[in-house]
C-alpha cells in the first residue's frame, strides 16, 4: 500500500518536473524574456553584491556607506585668472572659464597668497568617476555605486513585497467574486470600484502626511491599494471562464465541498494569469516608490527616487551632462529595472497563453 | 437589463456615500489645518486663529461637520475655499479644468492614434529585426522613470536648445493689456480642436465603407485639407483674429508638454494593440483572408486591427477617467496650472473644500465610466454575463 502511494508520489514529483522544464524551454525561446531576466538577474547581483563587500571588507563602511559614507577626494587645481573680454583664444564664451582643471583666482577667498599659475589643493564633491569610485560621489561625498546597489535592494524588497501582497489579496477576492457571485460580487466590485475612485497619488499624499512611511509600511499600502482595486475585476474575469469549464461541473457533481472547488480547481487555473500579473505590478511598484521619494515624501534614506530628488534639489539636473553620474545612474536604473520586469512579465505571457506564441 | 442598471446606480449612490464621508476623514487625518500658519503671525491677535475656525466652522466636532458636509454637498452647496476665499470650488474647477482638458485631450488622442498604428505594425512584423527595435523602443518609453525623463526633455529642449519655454503656459508680458482672460481662449481653443477632431471621424466613419483603398485615401486627405484651408480661414478673418497671437502664445507653451506626455503614453496603447493583434492573427477567419488571396494590407487592416481595437477602445476608456489623477505629475513638472495641480495644493494646503470637490468630481466620472464600461463589455463579449454580478 504505502509502496503504492509513494509511486504515485513521484510521478506527481516527475509530472511536475517535465511541466517546468517545458514552461522553461518555451519562455527562453522569447529573446526579450531571457533579456528582461537577464537584467532582473543583474540588479538582483548588484543587490546581494553590497552587503557581501561590506562583511568581506573590501568597502570600508566609512568611505563607501551610501547614506553616512564619506571621502575626500583630492584635487590640485591651477590658479588662472579669467579674461575680462571673450571669445580669446583659449575660452570661447564667459562659460568656458574656469576649465576643468582650473580656478578662478577671484573666487579664493579662501586662500590669498595665491598666485596665477601655482597649484591650489582642494576638495572636491561632486567628485567624476575614478578607480575607488566607479560612477563618482554625489554632493556629500557619497559614492553613487554603492547608493545605486542599496537602491536595488530597497526597489526589491518593495516591489516584490507590495506585488505578492497585492496578487495575493486581489487572486482569492476575485475567485471568491467569480464563484459565489451574487451579493459577494456586488459588494467587492463596488469595493473596487470605491478603491479605483481615489485618485492615486494624492491619495498616497495623504497618507505620508499622517504615517510615515518607511518602506516596509509603503509595500504594505501599495499592496492593499493594488490587490483591492483594478486587479480584482480582472482576475475576476479570467476565474468567470474557469468556473464554466466542464471539469469544475464535474468536481461538483462528485461532491466537491465549495471551497475544495474553490481552492483546488478554479485557483489553480487562475494562478498564472496571477503570475503574470504580479510581475507587471512589480513594474508599477517601483514606479510609485520612486515618483514618490522623488517628492521628498518617503521616510526612506537611501532610494533611487531620492538619488534624482537630491540632484534636483541640489540643482544639478539642469547642469545637462556636466555631472551625468549624478543624474543618469539612478534614473537609468529605475527604468531598466521596471523595464526587466516588463519584459519577463511578456515572456511568461507567452508561456501561459498560447495564442501569443509564434508558432 | 433595465433592471440590471436601475439596481446598479442605486448601488454607485451608495459607494458614492461612502466614498465621501472616507475621502473628508482623510483630509481631517492630516495633523494640523489649513489656518495654522496665522498662529506663526506675531502682529495678530490672540485671539485671531480661534476666531477664523469659527468662522469657517472648523471648530465644530468632527462627525457634526461630515454630516454637515454631506448633507450640503448633496443640496449643491460646496462651501468656499479656505485659500482663495471668495471663490467657490465650482468656480475654480470651472477655471482650471478647460487647461486640462486642453492638454490631455490632443495628448490622448495623439498617443492613441500612433500607438494603436505602431502596434499593428508590431504585431504584423512578427520576428523581424524591425519589431525587436521597436518593441525595445517602446518597453523603455512605457517603463521610463517618468518625472526624470521629463525633466530631461525639458533641460534638453527648453534650456540646452532653447527652442521651447520652461514651465508655465503663457508669457505674463504678452498679456497685460489682453482684453481676454486666458480661459475664454482656452475655451476657443478646445472649441476649435473638438470641431476638427469631430469632422475627421466623421469623414473616417463615411470612408470606412468605400472598398478601394487608394480612393478612400484619397477622400482622407482631402478632407484634412479641408481642415487646413478652413482653420486657415477661420483665424485669419472676424473675431479669431484678434485672439490669434494669444492662441498662438498657449500652442507655443503646449508643445513640450504634449510632445513628452505623448512619448510617454503612447506605447502603453502599442504593447496592447500589438497582444491582442497577435491573438487575432490566430483566429481562423485570418486565415480565411489569406486563402481567399486578399492583399496583406487590406487583411492587417480590415480583418484583424477591427477586431483587435475592441480591448484598445476599452482601456482607452479608462484612460480619459485617469487623465486628471495622471495629470497632477505633469502639471507639477511643467508648472502647468490645471486641475492635477490644484487637486495637488488644496491636498497639501488642506483646503478641504476645493480638494474635496476635485475628489468627488474625479469620482463620479470614474463612477460613470465604471458602468459605461461594464455595460459595453457585456455587449461586446458574452461571456461576461451581467446576470452573475447580482
Amino acid at each position: 500500500m504505502s509502496k503504492k502511494i509513494t509511486q504515485q508520489e513521484e510521478l506527481q514529483k516527475q509530472i511536475r518536473k517535465d511541466a517546468l522544464r517545458k514552461n522553461w524551454k518555451l519562455f527562453s525561446q522569447s529573446k526579450l524574456g531571457m533579456i528582461g531576466l537577464y537584467i532582473v538577474c543583474f540588479f538582483l547581483f548588484l543587490a546581494l553584491l553590497q552587503p557581501f563587500l561590506f562583511i568581506t571588507g573590501i568597502w570600508n563602511p566609512a568611505i563607501y556607506d551610501p547614506v553616512v559614507g564619506y571621502d575626500q577626494i583630492k584635487a590640485e587645481l591651477l590658479v588662472i585668472e579669467c579674461p575680462k573680454e571673450y571669445p580669446t583664444e583659449k575660452y570661447e564664451s564667459y562659460s568656458d572659464c574656469p576649465g576643468p582643471g582650473e580656478v578662478n583666482i577671484k573666487k579664493l577667498y579662501m586662500a590669498p597668497d595665491l598666485k596665477v599659475g601655482e597649484y591650489y589643493d582642494t576638495f572636491i564633491q561632486p567628485a567624476p568617476p575614478s578607480k575607488t569610485h566607479l560612477l563618482g560621489t554625489d554632493s556629500l561625498g557619497r559614492d553613487i555605486f554603492s547608493q545605486i546597489m542599496e537602491g536595488s535592494q530597497v526597489a526589491f524588497v518593495l516591489g516584490l513585497l507590495s506585488a505578492t501582497l497585492g496578487v495575493g489579496i486581489s487572486t482569492i477576492l476575485g475567485t471568491i467574486a467569480a464563484f459565489f457571485g451574487g451579493r459577494v460580487d456586488a459588494y467587492l466590485m463596488r469595493q473596487s470600484d470605491l478603491i479605483l475612485m481615489l485618485p492615486s497619488l494624492p491619495l498616497l499624499f495623504i497618507i505620508s502626511a499622517f504615517a510615515e512611511l518607511k518602506v516596509w509600511h509603503l509595500a504594505v499600502v501599495l499592496g492593499v491599494l493594488g490587490g483591492l482595486g483594478g486587479s480584482v475585476i480582472t482576475i475576476k474575469s479570467q476565474a468567470l471562464q474557469v468556473k464554466v469549464k466542464p471539469y469544475v461541473d464535474s468536481a461538483r457533481i462528485t461532491g466537491g465541498s465549495k471551497w475544495q472547488i474553490l481552492f483546488q480547481h478554479i485557483l489553480p487555473n487562475v494562478a498564472p494569469l496571477a503570475l503574470l500579473f504580479m510581475v507587471f505590478s512589480v513594474t508599477g511598484a517601483i514606479a510609485s516608490e520612486s515618483v514618490l521619494s522623488f517628492l521628498g515624501l518617503l521616510n526612506i534614506d537611501m532610494s533611487w527616487g531620492i538619488m534624482i530628488y537630491l540632484s534636483q534639489t541640489d540643482g544639478f539636473i539642469f547642469s545637462g551632462l556636466d555631472f551625468w553620474w549624478l543624474i543618469l545612474p539612478a534614473g537609468l536604473a529605475v527604468t531598466f529595472l521596471a523595464g526587466g520586469f516588463y519584459l519577463v512579465g511578456r515572456g511568461l505571457d507567452e508561456v501561459f497563453n498560447p495564442r501569443l506564441r509564434k508558432r | 437589463m433595465a433592471e440590471y442598471i436601475i439596481r446598479r446606480t442605486l448601488q454607485m449612490i451608495v459607494v458614492f456615500f461612502i466614498f465621501l464621508v472616507t475621502s473628508y476623514l482623510l483630509f481631517n487625518a492630516i495633523p494640523g489645518n489649513a489656518f495654522q500658519n496665522l498662529l506663526l503671525n506675531p502682529e495678530l491677535p490672540p485671539d485671531a486663529y480661534e476666531r477664523v475656525l469659527k468662522t469657517y466652522g472648523l471648530d465644530k466636532p468632527l462627525m457634526e461637520r461630515v454630516q454637515l458636509y454631506v448633507v450640503n454637498f448633496f443640496k449643491g452647496d460646496f462651501g468656499y475655499s479656505y485659500k482663495y476665499f471668495p471663490k467657490t470650488p465650482i468656480e475654480l474647477i470651472a477655471e482650471r479644468l478647460p487647461r486640462t482638458l486642453m492638454l490631455f485631450a490632443i495628448v490622448n488622442i495623439v498617443a492613441f492614434y500612433t500607438g494603436f498604428l505602431v502596434g499593428k505594425i508590431l504585431a504584423w512584423k512578427r520576428g523581424s529585426k524591425s519589431e525587436t527595435w521597436i518593441t525595445v523602443t517602446s518597453v523603455f518609453s512605457y517603463t521610463v522613470f517618468y518625472p526624470w525623463f521629463a525633466l530631461m526633455m525639458l533641460w534638453f529642449f527648453g534650456y540646452k536648445m532653447g527652442w521651447f519655454p520652461i514651465g508655465k503656459f503663457l508669457y505674463p508680458e504678452k498679456w497685460y493689456d489682453a482684453p481676454w482672460d486666458s480661459d475664454v481662449i482656452f475655451v476657443l481653443m478646445i472649441k476649435f480642436t473638438a470641431i476638427i477632431s469631430l469632422f475627421q471621424f466623421i469623414a473616417y466613419l463615411l470612408t470606412r465603407g468605400i472598398e478601394s483603398l487608394t480612393q478612400r485615401r484619397n477622400i482622407r486627405f482631402g478632407s484634412l485639407l479641408v481642415i487646413f484651408i478652413s482653420s486657415y480661414i477661420f483665424w485669419n478673418y472676424g473675431d479669431a483674429l484678434t485672439k490669434k497671437p494669444y492662441a498662438a502664445d498657449i500652442a507655443y507653451h503646449m508643445i513640450l508638454p504634449v510632445i513628452v506626455v505623448t512619448i510617454v503614453a503612447f506605447a502603453g496603447t502599442a504593447l496592447l494593440t500589438r497582444t491582442t493583434m497577435v491573438e487575432v492573427i490566430k483566429e481562423d477567419y485570418i486565415l480565411t483572408a489569406r486563402a481567399k488571396g486578399l492583399s496583406q494590407k487590406r487583411i492587417r487592416d480590415r480583418h484583424a486591427a477591427r477586431t483587435a481595437l475592441l480591448p484598445v477602445v476599452t482601456s482607452f476608456i479608462f484612460t480619459i477617467v485617469t487623465i486628471i489623477d495622471g495629470s497632477v505629475l505633469t502639471e507639477t513638472i511643467f508648472s502647468w496650472p490645471g486641475m492635477g495641480q490644484l487637486l495637488l495644493q488644496s491636498v497639501l494646503e488642506e483646503d478641504i473644500p476645493v480638494a474635496m470637490a476635485t475628489f468627488s468630481f474625479v469620482g463620479v466620472f470614474a463612477l460613470i465610466a465604471h458602468l459605461v464600461a461594464d455595460i459595453s463589455y457585456s455587449y461586446l463579449d458574452p461571456r461576461i454575463r451581467i446576470k452573475s454580478q447580482g
